[in-house]
């Protein structure tokens, strides 16, 4: 019980993490002229050029809304699902631009260039994969203590 | 069916993730508005922020396009946008003016230095060779394990300087000054990585913004149809190094 209880302290702590993370990824990215955000993805040479307008729309919105979803815990599961889905594709872009051109960008792009932190991109890389990691155990977990799910009754 | 979904529990969800969704939208969309409202007003409340007040501008007065760029002398990024914005001054010969504004960036050493020594340039009437040998030399000085003084010297001597007014302005604080007035300008527009441009409201960042993006927004303005950027690359687009992306201010 005692074990179990601990244990859920820490996903609960992890829950906080990834949300915070992508909430505040996503926030720095939305108050910031899109083309900033544009220019950072375009240091992936792999992402095509036609796509990203589209993607420095799109990507901020559910960063932000997700990440606020897992810390608040609504829809905690598909929330989390979503960002551990989210985290696993920048692991893909910043693999993939690392095989295709034997660099990566010296920041990430993942915060808006105005946030105070930034990352390298090895850096972010490694915290993407513990974020796969943590939201793929909290989606598998069925109850969420400390969330508007246990309240919404679901 | 309806009626199964729309159960007491699922209409509770449903309103609240509308009113969640909704609150966080709009307080996104509220901070952006001011935002973009503090950037309308901010500037022009700006005194002239120029030490030296003569806009480094290349390019007539009466061209179509006015080009305002904002960019580091130790980026590599903005050293190819140099190469890309004399493809645009040779293709729209007499349509273009671009101006200048400093924006040295804290993660580059000897930025400031040259960036001083481009100013005191200006005030001899001899920015643009000095901006061009500054870019063209950048591995070379920018490579340096000490603050690379004499090299800028020598690229200001090899411009024909006047090398008394030329130290006497290297050791004027008003000269620093005035180009952090200016990247403080920037700042209040919301730059904060280099080079970034502005066309009109239009902004781009980094090179290759301005050279697929921005090209056609010139193109448009002339009356001239739109290049398509998924063909192959021109010959002499080849021959030029990859573009290099934005570099972010990290401040």
């Amino acid at each position: 019980m005692m074990k179990r209880e601990s244990s859920y302290k820490i996903l609960f702590l992890g829950r906080l993490l990834i949300g915070l993370i992508f909430a505040y990824s996503g926030y720095t990215k939305l108050v910031e002229p899109v083309e900033n955000f544009q220019a950072a993805i375009a240091a992936y040479e792999i992402i095509p050029y036609v796509f990203i307008p589209w993607i420095a729309r799109l990507i901020p919105w559910i960063e932000f809304i997700f990440g606020v979803f897992v810390i608040v815990g609504y829809l905690t599961r598909i929330s989390a699902a979503m960002l551990a889905a989210m985290s696993w594709s920048f692991v893909m872009v910043i693999a993939l631009t690392w095989l295709m051109t034997g660099s990566i960008p010296a920041d990430c792009g993942c915060f808006g260039e105005g946030s105070f932190v930034h990352f390298p991109a090895y850096q972010i890389f490694i915290l993407d994969v513990i974020s796969t990691l943590i939201g793929i155990r909290l989606c598998l977990m069925r109850s969420h203590p400390l969330s508007l799910d246990a309240l919404l009754g679901k | 069916m309806i009626r199964l979904f729309l159960n007491k529990t699922n209409l509770r969800y449903i309103v609240t993730g509308v009113l969640l969704t909704s609150l966080l939208v709009l307080s996104v969309l509220f901070i952006k508005q001011r935002k973009a409202h503090e950037l309308a007003t901010q500037p022009r409340a700006l005194p002239s922020v120029s030490y030296y007040p003569v806009p480094k501008s290349m390019g007539p007065d009466s061209a179509p396009i006015k080009i305002i760029e904002y960019s580091d002398f130790e980026c590599p990024s903005c050293r190819f946008a140099t190469e890309v914005l004399h493809q645009l001054f040779a293709t729209y010969s007499g349509k273009i003016q671009l101006v200048y504004h400093h924006y040295p960036l804290t993660g580059h050493p000897w930025s400031a230095h040259a960036h001083q020594a481009a100013e005191c340039m200006h005030i001899q009437g001899k920015f643009w060779p000095y901006h061009d040998m500054l870019y063209r030399n950048q591995r070379e000085w920018a490579a340096m394990p000490e603050a690379p003084v004499p090299k800028l010297m020598e690229y200001a001597e090899g411009c024909g300087a006047n090398m008394e007014l030329f130290l006497n302005c290297m050791a004027d604080p008003a000269v620093t000054s005035g180009i952090y007035a200016e990247k403080n300008e920037g700042t209040l527009r919301q730059v904060n990585a280099t080079p970034t441009f502005f066309m009109g409201d239009k902004r781009y960042v980094g090179a290759r913004e301005l050279q697929e993006r921005g090209e056609n927004d010139i193109r448009r303005v002339l009356g001239l149809p739109e290049l398509s950027f998924s063909a192959p690359p021109e010959p002499q687009v080849d021959q030029t190094p990859k573009p290099p992306t934005a570099v972010p201010g990290g401040e």
